[in-house]
């Protein structure tokens, strides 16, 4: 059976080239990603997000991102949420450095020897909020994180179907309805497996038409479900590829 | 911004790297454009922050406007170029630091956070294909 979406949180930190905290946001959440929580985090380019990178946006959009800025523009908080969605964090070293009593960092191609604290001191606090956001619910469609309730379950589920067959059978929650859809995970990874040319020009945002052509093979959809359906499998398919994406580094 | 020119000695040309901050050749561009606007062309380049761009700071789209940009990047996606170009900039020249490799194959670049000595000999020749392209855009514009 296809693995399942696991979870993970993005870090999108500024880098700012011109000054010495946008190097440390950058050295910082390399830290994290390699050192401090790397089976939990991945990087977002902040320039792919223009630059077309439709499996960032999708990710943002799916799962909770850490804004890491060097000053008060905040351009990785601003364009994470202008182009995808809002942060689930934001982090300014700014406030890191107010608050630890640390030294400004100077330098910016080779920071001085006294960035070092400053740079584990904002590793440590994006760490922190990984490790909040990964206990905590996450809201795709608003963007926050929701207040836990005890049964809580993902968007997007997949399990063994109950017949005994081995048929995996994806539930996506729509609107709080449970909509189940067999067989939707292995079409998924071939359709995945398939791009470009599956899907052409429509990258993640949206669906290949052959891939709900493929669902309806395995599905009998309800004349007046097909708009649900399609929501459905357009739900899981973002969730699917922000996921292959993540992974991919 | 990084590499300000000193008195009457306006810019001429502008470099952008494509600050990916995931893998080495990323790495790379931003260490080469250091290079040229610190050490080879402190009076005559300066770096504008690729965030700067993306996020459409006025001040950012202005500086990569009217004069020639050259872009550094580190994978096919080309985000320097593309942003650039989407600000209103003339990117003048690109670079990818496959291509830089490709020339110069005994530099095997590794590392992110911290490039090896391979990596670091990338950026310095990557930066060296830039002033001389700094130069024939000078050149050509009778600077």
């Amino acid at each position: 059976m296809p693995s399942l979406p696991q979870r993970k949180v993005g870090i999108v930190a500024c880098s700012g080239e011109e000054m010495a905290e946008g190097t440390v946001t950058r050295l910082a959440a390399l830290k994290v990603l390699e050192d401090l929580r790397p089976a939990e985090t991945v990087t977002i380019c902040l320039p792919l997000f223009l630059a077309g990178g439709e499996g960032d946006r999708a990710f943002a959009k799916f799962y909770p991102t850490i804004a890491v800025d060097g000053c008060e523009k905040r351009c990785a908080a601003r364009a994470t949420e202008l182009y995808s969605n809002k942060p689930a964090a934001s982090l300014l070293v700014d406030d890191i450095i107010a608050a630890r009593g640390l030294a400004r960092p100077q330098g910016m191609r080779r920071l001085s020897a006294d960035a070092a604290p400053l740079i584990d001191a904002l590793a440590d606090e994006i760490a922190a909020e990984v490790d909040r956001l990964m206990d905590a619910r996450w809201s795709r469609s608003e963007g926050v994180v929701l207040e836990a309730e005890a049964d809580a379950k993902p968007a997007v589920n997949s399990a063994a179907c109950a017949c005994g067959s081995g048929v995996p059978v994806t539930t996506v929650e729509i609107d709080g309805r449970a909509i189940q859809i067999m067989a939707l995970e292995p079409i998924m990874e071939m359709a995945y497996a398939q791009k470009p040319g599956f899907f052409g020009e429509t990258g993640f945002r949206e669906p290949p038409a052959q891939l709900m052509n493929t669902v309806r093979l395995y599905n009998t959809i309800p004349d007046d479900q097909e708009a649900v359906y399609a929501e459905a499998v357009q739900t899981a398919w973002q969730a699917y590829c922000a996921e292959k994406e993540s992974t991919r580094g | 911004m990084t590499g300000q020119p000193v008195e009457n000695a306006p810019i001429k040309t502008v470099v952008v790297p494509c600050s990916g901050i995931g893998k080495t050749y990323g790495t790379v561009t931003r260490e080469a454009a250091y290079i040229v606007v610190e050490e080879l062309a402190p009076e005559t380049t300066r770096i504008v922050p690729l965030s700067l761009l993306v996020l459409g700071d006025e001040d950012a789209q202005a500086a990569v406007r009217g004069v020639p940009v050259i872009t550094l990047d580190g994978c096919k996606l080309a985000c320097a170029t593309v942003n650039v170009g989407e600000a209103g900039g003339h990117v003048a020249r690109e670079f990818t630091v496959l291509d830089c490799y490709r020339r110069n194959k005994q530099c095997k670049p590794q590392g992110i956070a911290e490039l090896n000595e391979g990596g670091l000999a990338l950026a310095r020749a990557l930066a060296e294909e830039v002033m001389q392209a700094a130069g024939e855009l000078m050149e050509a514009d009778g600077s």
